[in-house]
């Protein structure tokens, strides 16, 4: 139904090459587009501007700032600036699509210089701070021009009702469910199996509590696996676990797309033990849509994907304890196990890009009513005619 | 001379000042009535396929007569007796629409199936308005704005009570 073909540009607050939620989300987003015919522009900072896709547009080399406890790697400063108008003088889009565009990048420098549809996506959540009280009034004017907020859950809307008194319309984060439905079960992770995937060294992934609810587990299943996939260097985790245990674990590295439909349509349960940080949490719906059964720590983000526990198990987040109980339990009880893993795959089916574009494209549709496109911001054209001169003449 | 100019600095800082708020608040007056438009025009849209749904068989002849009543009502209505004309026939739809499983033919399910996606875009576009809206109230009531005066004579954007029109 997506029938009006637009011209669309998408700023990409973060820089391509580092793996991301954000960045993922755009690329699925602007490929989705892409392929319902039409056009997309994507500028984002990039390091090497050799590999970047076709549609994306390097606005220069990302600054490495720490932010909300772990570096982001954003660009901004008045070359980028420049780059970020021309980018929008010489697109002639329709619209704008600008990610987080409260934070100090790309998004941001866009929503200062654009004028016209503009639609914003608010990504991240995070608990009120303070610092928000000093920027706020400069935020205010650049955010109230967006026509459409959209955050990609509740967690994240309520972050943004905190700290910018405006509110935005949830619009979860897209999978292709498809291709996660398509998973054949392997025998070599099948079995009394843990699965988990992510960035294992990060503390708020939450691996160590999984290591610490372990022995309990093994008390009542002596035949347990778990089976870790992500990046990372499993000799710092290992000095920490159990010689006991040790035959216990498999690291598996990285893992292609493919291999991660297969892991989720193989584990006994798939268990995400994060301790916060999360705003969406797409792996669980990843994992869902592999008909995985889902154990999960309590925060808001999964409570809320998981639908208080409707569609996969729910413990305290950061209680080892709690957390081996629900795992024990449901070894035990197959038949839950499927009654959960059958409810999370339809319900996965709601994450599915068909659906989630669909939605995306109406806060398009809507956004576009009466206007004749994006274009500089008044305040802006007499400056960059200047500024423009002025790079011709070098 | 030296703190003349710097006044003088002051006093084009403040003018500059002016007019980036003039500049914000008429882009805000601007979304108001974008989002205004966008929900209007969908809303037309429904009273529209209302009157279809009047006239089809999914309606029995007593409901048809409602159906048909508040869809003209509400495609009439002044802008400030809009709200509750739509709510009459959000409520008139609901009505007919909680009893309406048992329906049989094709073109029906299409008429039906067409309300319900247009019913989920009239409620993003009432969060759309609304939150225009507020943003603009907000910003009006600031000091500044009100001290120079830079909403000029444009009307203070009516908020609409569409939060309980839920279909």
């Amino acid at each position: 139904m997506l029938t009006k073909k637009l011209r669309i540009g998408i700023v990409c607050p973060y820089s391509w090459d580092t793996p991301g939620g954000v960045q993922a989300h755009i690329r699925d987003l602007a490929e989705f587009l892409i392929a319902s015919g039409h056009s997309v522009s994507v500028l984002s900072p990039a390091i090497d501007e050799d590999v970047l896709p076709s549609y994306v547009v390097s606005a220069g080399k990302p600054i490495s700032i720490p932010y909300n406890g772990a570096v982001a790697r954003v660009l901004f400063g008045p070359i980028a600036f420049t780059r970020v108008r021309q980018w929008i003088s010489q697109g002639n889009f329709d619209l704008l699509h600008l990610h987080e565009p409260a934070i100090p990048s790309l998004s941001l420098l866009a929503c200062w210089a654009a004028e016209g549809p503009l639609v914003g996506t608010f990504h991240a959540a995070a608990k009120k701070q303070k610092i928000i009280f000093a920027i706020g009034p400069i935020l205010e004017p650049a955010i109230e021009k967006l026509n459409a907020r959209i955050a990609v859950s509740e967690a994240a809307r309520s972050t943004l009702t905190e700290h910018l008194e405006t509110d935005a319309v949830v619009i979860p984060n897209g999978i292709y469910a498809k291709r996660y439905a398509g998973g054949r079960p392997q025998a070599k992770w099948q079995g009394n199996t843990i699965g988990f995937i992510g960035r294992f060294e990060e503390p708020r992934k939450g691996l160590s509590v999984l290591l610490e609810a372990l022995p309990i587990i093994a008390r009542f299943a002596p035949d347990v696996k778990v089976f870790v996939a992500g990046p990372g260097d499993p000799d710092e985790i290992k000095k920490n676990i159990d010689a006991q245990l040790l035959p216990r674990f498999e690291f598996l590295g990285r893992i292609s797309e493919e291999d991660k439909a297969d892991f989720m349509a193989s584990v006994a349960i798939y268990v995400a033990p994060n301790t916060g940080g999360e705003s969406f949490g797409i792996i669980l719906a990843e994992a869902l849509a592999g008909g995985a059964t889902v154990v999960a720590s309590d925060i808001p983000a999964f409570d809320s994907l998981l639908g208080n526990g409707e569609y996969g198990a729910l413990f305290e987040s950061e209680n080892p304890t709690e957390l081996a109980k629900v795992v024990i339990e449901l070894f035990r009880d197959r038949d839950k196990r499927e009654a959960l893993a059958t409810a999370g795959k339809v319900h996965a089916q709601n994450f599915d890009w068909e659906v989630v574009a669909q939605q995306i494209f109406s806060i398009y549709e809507m956004s576009i009513v009466g206007s004749n496109g994006v274009s500089l911001a008044t305040e802006h054209r007499s400056w960059n005619r200047l500024l423009s001169r002025e790079i011709d003449r070098e | 001379m030296k703190s003349a100019l710097v006044v003088i600095l002051i006093f084009l800082i403040f003018l500059w000042y002016l007019s980036f708020s003039a500049t914000r608040l008429d882009r805000l007056h601007h979304r108001v009535e974008t989002s205004w438009a966008n929900l209007d025009g969908l809303l037309q849209r429904r009273a529209a396929i209302a009157l279809e749904i009047a006239r089809s068989e999914i309606a029995d002849p007593a409901s048809s007569l409602l159906l048909t009543a508040a869809a003209y009502q509400a495609r009439e209505a002044r802008v400030e007796d809009r709200s509750q004309a739509e709510s009459g026939l959000s409520g008139a739809l609901g009505l007919l629409l909680s009893d309406s499983e048992f329906t049989s033919s094709n073109a029906d399910k299409t008429l039906l199936t067409e309300l319900s996606l247009l019913t989920d875009k009239i409620r993003i576009a009432i969060a759309l308005h609304v939150d225009a809206v507020t943003s603009t109230h907000n910003v009006r009531s600031k000091v500044i704005f009100r001290l120079f005066r830079l909403a000029g004579r444009a009307p203070l954007p009516v908020t609409y009570e569409f939060e309980a029109d839920v279909l």
